[in-house]
């Protein structure tokens, strides 16, 4: 367990250089000219421009060198500054966000992680009960429902669902609002008085002892936070159902209930713990998902988190950006695993004597 | 449980039945520019008593996108420019919804010497900057020669360069050595340091402060007409030298200007930060979610009514109709394929009206919203001609001869076959299909109200038989005989295959090039005109390096002024694309130059207005659409100035009821 764990740390450094040489590596299929185009909105409004931009950013240095130049940054031989480097810890300048990569992420991530912690819950705990539900009353009217809601929130795009819930709840009923927290809020946040603890909005509104802050990020939360368990209840339903019905056929489980045990017991003591195996991979990829950012529903709710910000630089082709991105959701990607592989053995023991 | 799930299902399918009212989309074209950052003042019209802003003091616009660099003089985007021209002023500003008059701002005065080379500004006394700072003549003169000595061509300062150091020479680079170089910072560290001091110095002599008389003198390397309409927007904002060199700018010294060379918004600390002397200061720049301002309480003239600006940068679509339906959004950014989806919501239609030069409004209903349409906007489509194609290696000219299967490279270099597109084009099914009525056809390259501006003046019209003459009337293979009467055979007999290109995404010129081809093919059966899309940067590449034979070229103008259309499509941009013969070239100099050094209003239009000649019987280039603006604002926004040339809205005359 724990050699497999130490193996695949080691791996972390390898697979981070292969998705950056691979993005670095495709890039290389355009032109410096074509490259040195993407910084270009518009008909250049000068025609040297396009020549000045393969000039100002390297575009016509070979492959190598502006990989290298990426890892280690510039040296300016007159004053000796370094500049870029992600070695250096600096992940380069966002063309799209105007603000160093690694400003950018420490900007956005903390509201993605806001909205992930609020989420989890909703997310996994309700589909979790949903599912075992589904499976206990196998083939009732709750059974059937569940089913047509599972097709329905399987097949519904996102962004229809989301514009839907925005139409109904903002623009009807105007109880909640896009956006990350209304403008009154905003000034308050951006005061000298009210101090950032954490860089979670809702916890620092709450140390802050500020309640009306916490309850209007909160607000700002309730539709991504509907969005996406509507869209994750689907599935965490849809798995954990099979994996109840199939433990449920366990022989373990009938002789459980040939010893008289009461139904409660069975299901929540016996049932259950084994059923979950496969749902904890499943809640450790939604979460990572969730960290990762969630594009669509951040960009209709207008909620400025990593996956609005990674979107616009890719649609964008904001290279460096993305690469910045690429390597943050690889880091989290790998820490999530080993999470998950962790609570893994303690749920199974199989995995731990293995 | 199975109650929520009953209540949900209502929910879904009430929304289903919700959207499926909405309008059908119109084919994308232009994002519309005339929303809320529209033109022409507001009719201040009959804003009915139930319209009532709930948060009268900010005024919050969602719009897409974000700004580049709060630095003036690297700026060259709306987006900036729309905050920097609100955060900072320039010397003179465009007097009302006029884009070619000025009233003083930061100079009281100016005056022009009799040769029409040297202006004397007299600076505002008793202006303070938004950190404490007092306006000085030397701030005024330091800005103008930080802005000029960073240079860069991504940056507007080849327009400022190019009166002080004359005609083409278009950036400090030129004056140090010939160009060698042009933004590249190393290079021009590594310059010769004599030459590096020298072309400081000339421009900090062109340029002249004089603290205790209060004036900025600026020497210009010659007469040029359109001097102010340059200085007055954006980039001719004035910067605090003290705060500049405290924050980490240039010194003012002429031994360390190159070091700030070429500066990238990555690099330029004044990315972030801003300190102007403008009715609004900036409080919060959160990149790629909002810009707040706030009002300057300390501003020279009248304070602002608005005590908050608050620009939201929201992508998507829904989310913005949303908050427009929801009234949390004062003004938005509407594509114009969007459009008729907010047309319902009006409730005062304000129609442009070409005579009068201003809206006429009319309420319509009792929706919240104020609709503007039918002004021309500042950009116009041109079909363009390459007289020389690049041939080698190029997929776009078939056989690249001239055997029914291809072009040769000097197809367009025949007056007669460029007529020939020039008739062949159906300008009104153009505006009519495309654009949905929303646009006018342009009649020459000034837009209407500038210098040579003529509504009479000769264009091309839809005319089949005139483009079967044009054809007839061409020689392509050079015997001297038209081919028309060519027994031997010309391009009227063996027809042609040529590729008319797009850059993907555009609707709109790709339904130009359909139209076109579709008439060439009515006009003879074997003229064969492919349509052809390609991604962003390979587009820009095959123009670049001319080997695209025939496009639709755009251009949004930097300032009302004909010269800033005449330069990208004779000698600028476009020109070198199109590989225009050099005695061609030579010609539209001549009145490029003239134009621009003539002072005098009514002989600088009748050089224009023989430009203009020279340009329709020349035809480089088919102007063939302006599209005309479609926007949208709340009815409780007042005071507008909806000046054309404004990159976006002016906050300091507006107010909510």
């Amino acid at each position: 367990m724990l050699t497999y764990i130490i193996r695949r740390l080691l791996l972390v450094p390898v697979l981070l250089f292969g998705v950056t040489v691979l993005i670095f590596g495709m890039l290389q299929f355009l032109s410096p000219a074509e490259r040195a185009a993407l910084y270009v909105r518009d008909i250049p409004r000068n025609e040297k421009m396009v020549d000045g931009i393969i000039k100002i950013y390297g575009l016509d240095q070979p492959i190598h060198i502006q990989y290298w130049r990426w890892l280690t940054g510039t040296v300016n031989e007159t004053t000796g500054e370094r500049t870029g480097g992600i070695l250096y810890g600096d992940f380069g300048y966002s063309r799209t966000a105007s603000q160093p990569v690694a400003d950018l992420i420490r900007q956005k991530f903390p509201n993605t992680l806001d909205l992930t912690i609020w989420a989890a819950a909703p997310v996994i705990l309700v589909g979790i009960w949903l599912g075992v539900q589904a499976a206990v009353k196998h083939n009732s009217l709750v059974d059937q429902l569940a089913r047509v809601f599972s097709i329905v929130g399987t097949s519904l795009p996102t962004f229809v669902f989301g514009l839907m819930a925005l139409m109904i709840f903002y623009v009807g009923l105007d109880w909640f609002a896009p956006g990350r927290i209304a403008d009154v809020s905003s000034r308050v946040i951006h005061s000298p008085e009210f101090q950032r603890f954490t860089g979670l909005l809702t916890f620092d509104a709450l140390l802050n002892g500020r309640f009306d802050i916490f309850f209007d990020a909160l607000r700002h939360m309730v539709l991504p936070i509907l969005t996406l368990s509507y869209i994750s209840w689907a599935t965490f339903l849809r798995v954990t159902r099979a994996s109840m019905l199939e433990t449920l056929r366990q022989e373990y489980v009938v002789t459980a209930r040939a010893k008289g045990l009461p139904e409660k017991t069975v299901i929540n003591k016996h049932a259950r713990p084994n059923a979950m195996i496969p749902v904890i991979t499943l809640a450790g990829f939604q979460v990572v998902g969730l960290l990762g950012g969630v594009v669509i529903t951040e960009t209709v709710f207008n909620y400025p988190g990593i996956g609005q910000a990674a979107a616009n630089a890719a649609q964008q082709l904001d290279v460096i950006t993305v690469l910045g991105f690429a390597l943050f959701n690889g880091f989290i990607l790998i820490a999530a695993n080993l999470v998950v592989d962790v609570l893994y053995a303690m749920i199974d023991p199989r995995v731990r004597l293995s | 449980m199975r109650k929520l799930f009953t209540l949900f299902s209502l929910l879904v399918i009430a929304s289903f039945v919700l959207v499926a009212c909405g309008g059908t989309a119109a084919p994308a074209t232009t994002a519309n520019t005339d929303s809320g950052t529209s033109s022409s003042t507001d009719s201040g019209s009959s804003s009915s008593a139930e319209y009532h802003s709930a948060d009268p003091t900010t005024f919050v616009e969602a719009t897409i996108g974000d700004i580049d660099t709060l630095d003036p003089a690297l700026a060259y985007d709306t987006a900036s420019a729309t905050v920097i021209f609100n955060v900072y002023e320039t010397l003179v500003f465009y007097d009302g919804e006029s884009t070619d008059k000025f009233v003083p701002q930061l100079a009281e005065s100016w005056e022009l010497s009799d040769d029409g080379t040297v202006y004397t500004f007299h600076i505002r006394p008793g202006v303070t900057f938004h950190e404490g700072g007092e306006l000085t003549a030397s701030d005024v003169a330091y800005s103008y020669q930080r802005g000029i000595l960073q240079g860069s061509y991504s940056s507007p300062q080849w327009m400022l360069a190019e009166p002080f150091f004359g005609v083409g020479n278009d950036d400090i680079s030129i004056i140090v050595d010939g160009g060698a170089s042009a933004d590249d910072r190393a290079a021009m560290q590594a310059a010769d340091p004599a030459a590096l001091v020298a072309a400081c110095e000339q421009i900090k002599a062109a340029i002249v402060a004089d603290d205790a008389a209060g004036t900025v003198t600026m020497t210009l390397a010659q007469p040029w007409g359109p001097f102010l309409p340059t200085i007055a927007n954006a980039w001719g904002s004035i910067m605090d030298q003290e705060w500049v060199v405290a924050n980490g700018g240039w010194d003012g010294s002429c031994d360390t200007w190159q070091n700030f060379y070429a500066m990238t918004a990555a690099e330029d600390p004044f990315t972030g930060i801003a300190n102007g002397t403008g009715a609004f200061k900036l409080e919060r720049w959160t990149p790629g979610e909002e810009i707040v301002l706030a009002r300057n309480e300390n501003y020279w003239r009248e304070p602002a009514k608005l005590e908050r600006v608050v620009i939201q940068g929201i992508d998507e679509w829904g989310t913005r109709f949303a908050m427009l339906q929801a009234g949390d959004a004062d003004v938005a950014v509407v594509n114009r394929q969007d459009a008729p989806q907010v047309d319902p919501l009006a409730g005062e239609w304000c129609t442009w009206n070409l005579d009068t030069e201003s809206y006429e409004c009319e309420a319509v209903g009792d929706g919240p919203l104020r609709v503007r349409v039918g002004r021309p906007g500042l950009t116009q489509d041109v079909i363009l001609f390459t007289f020389d194609i690049a041939t080698a290696g190029n997929p776009y000219v078939g056989s690249g001869a001239l055997d029914g299967n291809g072009v040769p490279a000097d197809f367009f270099a025949d007056v007669n076959i460029r007529k020939g597109f020039a008739y062949a084009f159906d300008y009104q099914t153009l505006i009519d299909e495309v654009f949905l009525g929303e646009a006018v056809q342009p009649v020459s390259l000034p837009l209407p109200g500038m210098p040579g501006y003529d509504a009479n003046a000769p264009h091309y019209t839809f005319d089949l038989a005139a483009a079967e003459a044009a054809f007839k009337a061409a020689d392509l293979d050079h015997d001297g005989i038209p081919a028309g009467d060519d027994p031997e055979g010309d391009v009227w007999t063996t027809g042609f295959r040529v590729q008319m290109l797009y850059n993907l995404g555009n609707t709109s010129r790709q339904n130009v090039a359909e139209i076109m081809a579709a008439n060439l093919a009515v006009v003879n059966p074997n003229f064969r005109v492919e349509v052809l899309g390609l991604p962003w940067p390979s587009y820009l590449t095959a123009q670049r390096a001319s080997q695209i034979p025939v496009m639709t070229g755009g251009w949004l103008e930097d300032i009302h002024d004909p010269h800033n259309w005449y330069q990208p499509y004779t000698t600028g941009t476009y020109g070198n694309r199109q590989r225009l013969p050099e005695a061609l070239v030579e010609q539209f100099r001549e009145y490029l130059n003239a134009g621009v050094a003539e002072t005098d209003p009514a002989a600088r239009h009748q050089i224009y207005l023989d430009f203009n000649q020279a340009y329709y019987e020349n035809v480089p280039g088919v102007p063939i659409v302006n599209a005309t603006g479609h926007g949208f604002s709340q009815r409780w926004v007042q005071g507008q100035v909806l000046n054309a040339i404004f990159p976006g809205n002016y906050y300091y005359t507006i107010y909510k009821d």
